[in-house]
């Protein structure tokens, strides 16, 4: 489980660290890294010539069910809209990557791709209808799963996503109805993915923006970054601590069992030194005996460490949530780790027989 | 001229910790030699040091004080793995206990000492083969341990003292375990091992341990007396 959430963080992460987020100064209906107000055209256009810039993408991004219980989840529910006349400036996506079907094109409508617990937990697939805001969508495409936000995410293209923000957005609607107000349709962005130059340092364009676009809010990539590690660092250390509890209790206990195995059998190693066995010898034995047996242990602790995550995995994914990641480090680490406990413990046990004499040993296995 | 010397222990002091006041000075100085051919026979009452005085010529246990050398090879000052080796080199043991390793085969069992210092071929098990069917023994090979009696145990750690025919046969109560009989077979079999030109060195409560051997002592006080 700590190493499901260390990918989360980690695909967090490389997102915001491929692109410059920016989002209107003050508060709005924006969400996730565009979360702020109103981001119009005019500033997207000021942010177009600032120096160091390469590419800017008008985006909105809106919670999907705007409800206090959905506002309190880690991984909310997001509808991003895109504007795809823009290609994609995050360069580490330059395109989100696609499962099943196909990523979104210019000009389409009322079409939605979404992520993978996303349309898990709604059983959607290419070709599937989906109702946002009392209109109906297409799925085309299907992402795979990031272990990330973008796994809860419905992208739709940014018109489509204005007009849900319109409809879903109260204030809005009746200060436009009003007229009060010049905006027009592009003016409707709750922030913008920025990309920079090759030759350009992210934080040193970020920082130009901040003076020379007024009315913004901009994320230092690195910033951002950081502030994605805070706020999930409580949860990350808990568990990452869990995990090392577990790893340390359950090494222990199998190292516990190697020493305890290598001593039950003191006499018969101090007959062995009797009848000529050096102590490089026994220390080889003891040693491959250990091995053996973390090895055997530790590979049927991560079978029964599988077979219990993947079932409640498989029970959780109804509800398109995923608990545990077995990544290969993981795994292999877990082995290791065994093999390195065993290890110890049998060179503990070793040193401690063959420091006692023969004789010693053979009294003391004797009366035991 | 008298046969060459296989054992000569010169001065050894032992030395046990006592819960409380001096240490308890088991053996207080013994001299011995024991030459190829012979049978030595160490009687003495129980806790007299008897056990103590075999673990430290076998080099089971180090002596406080004194010289032990094996032929004319001074081995006392030995660290632990070179002991290990002189160990596996010149001597045999027979236990009281027969101290035979319960997950083995009693083949098995023989070849042991043989798995750590000559390695076992074909020869040697022939050899180990040869030394079960001499002592009657050789139909339960594949036997364990817990599936012998104590007299065919004791019988198949002869077997395994004597395999890599070890210049030194040390006997600690080896028939204290057993009845007359088995053990009337085993002290015959340690004579017909010095007969044969192997120094034997017994310790044994039993009085009729003490027929046919070339030296018997007690060991009293500390010290060992010709009877």
């Amino acid at each position: 489980m700590a190493e499901r959430i260390v990918r989360f963080i980690e695909g967090g992460d490389r997102f915001v660290l491929g692109q410059i987020s920016v989002a209107g100064r003050g508060m709005g209906m924006g969400a996730g890294f565009t979360a702020g107000g109103l981001l119009p055209a005019a500033a997207i256009e000021a942010i177009r010539k600032v120096d160091g810039v390469s590419v800017v993408q008008p985006q909105v991004m809106l919670p999907l069910n705007p409800s206090t219980s959905q506002f309190m989840t880690l991984t909310q529910e997001l509808v991003l809209g895109m504007d795809l006349s823009v290609p994609s400036p995050n360069r580490h996506y330059r395109m989100l990557p696609v499962q099943d079907g196909r990523f979104l094109r210019q000009g389409d409508r009322r079409k939605a791709v979404v992520g993978a617990s996303f349309a898990t937990s709604r059983g959607l697939r290419p070709g599937s209808r989906l109702e946002l805001e009392g209109q109906p969508y297409e799925v085309v495409g299907v992402l795979e799963r990031m272990l990330t936000a973008p796994d809860r995410f419905v992208i739709v293209s940014i018109e489509d996503a204005r007009d849900q923000w319109v409809s879903k957005d109260r204030l809005l609607r009746t200060v436009l109805a009003s007229g009060g107000v010049a905006l027009r349709a592009q003016d409707l962005n709750t922030g913008a993915a920025v990309g920079w130059r090759e030759t350009d340092d992210p934080d040193v364009v970020a920082r130009r923006i901040r003076e020379r676009v007024a009315g913004v809010n901009v994320q230092l990539p690195s910033e951002l970054s950081s502030l994605l590690r805070q706020s999930t660092a409580f949860f990350s250390a808990l568990l990452v601590g869990l995990g090392l509890l577990a790893f340390v209790i359950g090494g222990l206990s199998l190292a516990n069992t190697v020493a305890a195995a290598v001593f039950e059998r003191i006499r018969d190693f101090g007959v062995k030194r009797a009848l000529g066995a050096t102590d490089w010898q026994l220390g080889r034995e003891i040693l491959g005996e250990a091995l053996a047996v973390t090895l055997s242990g530790g590979a049927v602790g991560v079978v029964l460490a599988l077979a219990l995550g993947l079932g409640i995995d498989g029970w959780a994914r109804r509800s398109g949530q995923q608990l545990f990641l077995f990544s290969p480090r993981l795994l292999g680490g877990a082995l290791v780790f065994s093999l390195l406990l065993g290890a110890a413990a049998a060179a503990y046990a070793a040193v401690r027989i063959v420091r006692l004499s023969p004789a010693e040993a053979i009294r003391r296995g004797s009366a035991a | 001229m008298p046969p060459e010397l296989v054992l000569t222990a010169r001065g050894l002091v032992k030395r046990f910790p006592a819960p409380a006041g001096p240490p308890i000075e088991v053996l207080a100085g013994v001299d011995l030699a024991v030459r190829r051919g012979e049978l030595v026979v160490i009687e003495g009452p129980s806790g007299s040091g008897k056990s103590t005085l075999l673990n430290v010529l076998g080099l089971l246990e180090d002596a406080d004080a004194g010289e032990i050398c094996f032929g004319e090879h001074c081995v006392s000052a030995l660290g632990r793995v070179a002991k290990g080796r002189e160990r596996g080199r010149w001597l045999g043991f027979v236990f009281q206990s027969f101290l035979l390793l319960p997950t083995l085969t009693a083949l098995d069992n023989v070849l042991l000492g043989a798995r750590y210092t000559t390695g076992v071929d074909a020869e040697r098990r022939r050899r180990a083969m040869e030394l079960l069917e001499r002592f009657g023994v050789a139909e339960r090979r594949d036997h364990h341990p817990a599936q012998l009696s104590g007299g065919e145990q004791q019988r198949v750690a002869f077997c395994r003292a004597v395999l890599n025919d070890p210049p030194l046969l040390l006997a600690d109560e080896p028939t204290g375990n057993l009845d007359d009989v088995n053990g009337g077979v085993i002290l015959e079999s340690l004579r017909d091992r010095a007969r044969a030109g192997g120094a034997v060195i017994v310790v044994s409560h039993r009085p009729d341990a003490a027929l046919g051997a070339d030296t018997v002592f007690t060991l009293s006080g500390g010290s060992l007396r010709a009877r």
